[in-house]
């Protein structure tokens, strides 16, 4: 047995990393987060920005609807009022 | 006559034009209490359009009325007391009306109440083009120019509806033109 020891205690033994592996590995999962981090920042950007869009258009949208009931309602009255008028001396 | 002014107030399939005169009252919104001042054009009427809700009566008429308008410029005024303003306040606006292209169609005055309002149809080829509207009383001044088409009928069908108008002026007035 004592050949299959040897061959356990050299597969298990410590062997050091390369010179510079640890700061390649930490550099590498650093970039990647960020990377992530960014992205995610992006997408809320935009998802805020067309939610603000889109309110920002629904309120433009209601004061030009309120313009145009009140711009119709000052131009409808009179034309009824003369509307009115003509019927009643026709009839 | 008679029968003539009512062929008037039906519907008007008007061609589409910006504004058509201007609206240089400066003289009457001197001496106003209150004013209001709606300027929409073709873009803007449009893009109202879109939030004109049709389950809504009123709305829904407006929506349908706006169809073919190139444009609605309305200025009104309203004063603290009667005589405030004087018919040469007018005379920039008539004065625009008496071009060739414009022609009174239907007017009303009440020696009464001293309320008045015409109507006034812009021809441009033979074809109507818009129309003007002078309304007045003791306290109360209202010019309206819609460019492009509508229906009076219609038109005068939503005065009856809308009633009596209460002016809310708007933030700001818009400027479109």
């Amino acid at each position: 047995m004592d050949w299959l020891e040897d061959e356990l205690r050299r597969a298990l033994a410590r062997q050091e990393s390369p010179d510079g592996f640890a700061d390649r590995v930490l550099a590498r999962s650093g970039r990647g987060s960020s990377g992530a981090r960014r992205w995610l920042a992006a997408a809320a950007m935009v998802v805020v920005a067309a939610g603000a869009g889109g309110a920002w258009r629904q309120h433009e949208g209601n004061e030009a609807k309120q313009e145009v009931m009140l711009a119709m309602r000052l131009a409808s009255a009179p034309v009824h009022r003369i509307q009115s008028e003509v019927r009643g001396m026709t009839q | 006559m008679k029968s003539l002014l009512i062929a008037c107030l039906a519907a008007l399939p008007l061609l589409a034009a910006p504004q058509q005169f201007h609206l240089n009252l400066d003289s009457v919104a001197a001496k106003a209490s209150d004013h209001v001042e709606v300027s929409l054009n073709a873009s803007t009427l449009q893009f109202a359009a879109k939030f004109l809700d049709s389950s809504d009566p009123d709305e829904a008429k407006v929506k349908k009325l706006i169809v073919g308008i190139e444009g609605i410029y309305v200025r009104h005024f309203e004063f603290k007391s009667a005589g405030a303003w004087s018919e040469a306040d007018l005379e920039p606006i008539r004065a625009q009306l008496r071009g060739p292209e414009w022609s009174k169609i239907v007017g009303f005055a009440s020696s009464e109440d001293g309320e008045n309002a015409e109507i006034w149809l812009r021809t441009v080829d033979k074809k109507p083009a818009g129309v003007a509207i002078i309304a007045t009383e003791a306290k109360e001044v209202t010019v309206v120019n819609i460019a492009g088409s509508i229906d009076l009928e219609s038109l005068a069908e939503l005065g009856g509806h809308f009633g009596v108008p209460k002016v809310n002026p708007p933030d700001k007035p818009h400027k479109d033109e």
